[in-house]
């Protein structure tokens, strides 16, 4: 489904400042997996998801869409096939246009854009049928501005929108991470039942060890660029987060630095 | 001047300008994109068709030549910006200056008279079998404007049903949040250049317009266009506009009548008109200031929430100097 070869992303090379956000990742994620990716801080997961996606070139390395190499394929061209959530609610929608219009923008992604008219009424029931399988009551509001809706509510229908038409992959860069605790946890319910009925195949990044642990079937671990960790299902189901936190002091000889993670432990 | 002339004042100059106002509204509010080119694609669009004009061609086919052209000057300034990573405001100014030579080049003199040719309204009476010479002044006039609304009203269908396609939500969405639509599978720098290329064709048509009702095109016409658009639009935007694009487009288009009928009412009771540049320049920075004085108490934690309106966000973005909406990263 999807392979990356010796990822290797700089920013700043050759200055004083350079960081190697991503450092010789391999990665296979095949058709299904619905993969969890934690990390502390600056780790390089949201880079490993734009890289997926498209949004930065990498450095070093290939990046492999269904057998094919996508490596210098602008994101633009990609799109066809990825679904890509960030965190910020801000990022996902465009405000100034209508529930409707931006789900039109979304059922035509990746497409040829022409002439024709964007809403129309069969669209529409399609746009419907989406809002109603995610359970927020957005299908009464197809024509408010999305700058009007909540945070929770602007997620809600970004992920409708990347579901709208079926993505081939679902890049979740801590999507409920900016909500409130209560928002969170629905918008991350609809994710985990809109993953499992389209059997979407998934990256999700998330800061909360808890989730990374209850959601998916594989875990990645990251830690300064490179991948720690990678737990299948098997070993996934009896892990507990302090073994995990375990796990992570082990395999980086570090401890885990992350406050958002500690916190979210507690929780 | 009569309150009779300042209707028809306004209405006349109301219409020729709103096609700009039009394309001022697509470039500077639905891109963000604040393209300078105009200034130098309004005298470009009327010198292009003062010439055809002059050479024989049709008037009507002279006013489509200038629009075009003034199309393929929005191309230039989107191509800069596009391809080469010009800054969009170096872009459009360097477009304008090139125009300035261009024109001086295509009309051999800074000015080209055409009282001494048919114009394209006496063209369009002519094709219900009226002269020109049969009416009087006022009612040269009337014609004038009936023939100018009913293009302003096809040129406002065109552009809502645009505005409504597939492109039109792309190009809107490019404004809006580029990151998110290029993530859709846009390549933005296409939604660029064709929201640059509409755009300046409605400005060039404006250009081309006013040279065939005030009888002459000069290279140094659009001195202070831009600053009148931005004043319509803004005016139509908080009068008319905001509630939905159909509402934005007919509201710069009352915009631009409502700003000429002030102005030609302020001349009625004695202002010169060499103030105007000035006073429409304090009147439009008054405007725009309101919400970023607005913003800066919110930053200070006084104020919270609250939006900053569509039309702002462009000039607080070149403020942050995120006028392109680049990532980083890129
Ligand atoms: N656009 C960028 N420009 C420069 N440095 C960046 C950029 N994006 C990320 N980085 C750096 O790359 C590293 C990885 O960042 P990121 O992938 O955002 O981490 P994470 O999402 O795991 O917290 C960090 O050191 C960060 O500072
Ligand atoms: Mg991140």
């Amino acid at each position: 489904m999807i392979r990356l070869k010796g990822v290797t992303k700089y920013f700043f090379p050759g200055t004083a400042n350079q960081v190697k956000a991503l450092d010789n990742i391999n990665l296979h994620i095949r058709p299904g997996d619905f993969v969890t990716v934690i990390g502390s801080n600056g780790a390089g997961k949201s880079t490993l998801l734009n890289t997926v996606a498209g949004v930065i070139e990498v450095d070093e390395g290939r990046i492999e869409l269904n057998g094919k190499d996508v490596t210098d394929q602008p994101e633009y061209r990609r799109a066809g096939s990825i679904g890509y959530i960030d965190q910020n609610p801000l990022a996902s929608t465009a405000a100034d246009m209508t529930v409707e219009e931006n789900l039109a923008m979304a059922f035509m992604r990746g497409k040829r854009r022409g002439l024709s008219r964007a809403v129309t009424r069969s669209r529409v029931t399609a746009f419907k049928n989406t809002l109603t399988q995610i359970g927020m009551g957005l299908e009464n509001r197809l024509k408010v501005p999305v700058g009007t809706l909540s945070g929770g509510q602007r997620q809600a229908l970004a992920l409708a929108m990347a579901t709208v038409v079926q993505p081939k992959l679902l890049l979740l860069d801590e999507h409920t991470a900016a909500l409130d605790p209560k928002a969170a946890r629905l918008i991350m319910d609809i994710t985990d039942r809109l993953i499992r009925t389209n059997n979407l195949t998934t990256l999700m990044v998330t800061h909360n060890m808890e989730q990374a642990l209850r959601y998916g079937n594989r875990l990645v671990m990251m830690h300064r660029g490179k991948i720690i960790l990678d737990i299948g299902p098997k070993e996934k189901q009896c892990l507990s987060v302090p073994d995990l936190v375990k796990k992570f002091t082990q395999s980086s000889g570090d401890v885990f630095d992350d406050d958002r993670v500690l916190l979210a432990q507690a929780e | 001047m009569t309150l009779e002339n300042v209707l028809i004042n306004a209405l006349e100059q109301g219409f020729i300008y709103a096609f700009m106002a039009m394309g001022v509204l697509l470039t500077f509010i639905m891109l963000g994109f604040p393209d300078l080119t105009v200034e130098g694609t309004f005298p470009f669009g009327a010198a292009v068709t003062a010439t055809a004009v002059v050479s024989g061609i049709s008037p009507i086919y002279a006013v489509i030549l200038g629009s075009l052209a003034g199309g393929i000057a929005g191309a230039a300034t989107g191509l800069m910006h596009t391809k080469l990573k010009i800054n969009n405001i170096l872009a459009g100014i360097l477009t304008t200056s090139a125009l300035y030579t261009v024109m001086l080049r295509l009309m051999g003199r800074p000015n080209t008279p055409l009282l001494a040719y048919d114009n394209v309204y006496g063209q369009v009476l002519g094709w219900i079998g009226i002269s020109q010479d049969q009416l009087t002044a006022v009612q040269n006039h009337i014609a004038i404007i009936l023939t100018l609304s009913a293009v302003v009203l096809v040129t406002r269908l065109l552009m809502g049903w645009l505005l409504a396609t597939d492109l039109g939500l792309a190009i809107r969405a490019t404004g809006n949040n580029e990151r998110m639509i290029r993530n859709l599978g846009v390549n933005t720098d296409n939604t660029k250049l064709i929201a640059l290329v509409i755009s300046n064709c409605l400005v060039a048509l404006s250009g081309a317009l006013a040279c065939q009702v005030q009888g002459f095109a000069d290279v140094g016409m659009g001195i202070g266009v831009l600053v009148a658009a931005v004043a319509s639009v803004i005016i139509g935007e908080s009068l008319f506009g905001k509630r939905s694009v159909g509402w934005l487009l007919t509201g710069v288009i009352l915009g631009s009548i409502f700003y000429r009928g002030v102005l030609a009412l302020a001349l009625r009771l004695g202002l010169p008109a060499h103030d105007f540049k000035l006073i429409t320049a304090v009147l439009v920075l008054g405007a725009l200031s309101i919400p970023l004085l607005k913003r800066k108490k919110r930053k200070n934690g006084v104020l919270n929430g609250g939006t900053v309106p569509r039309w702002h966000r462009t000039v607080l973005n070149l403020l942050d100097n995120k006028a392109d909406g680049r990532d980083v990263a890129r």
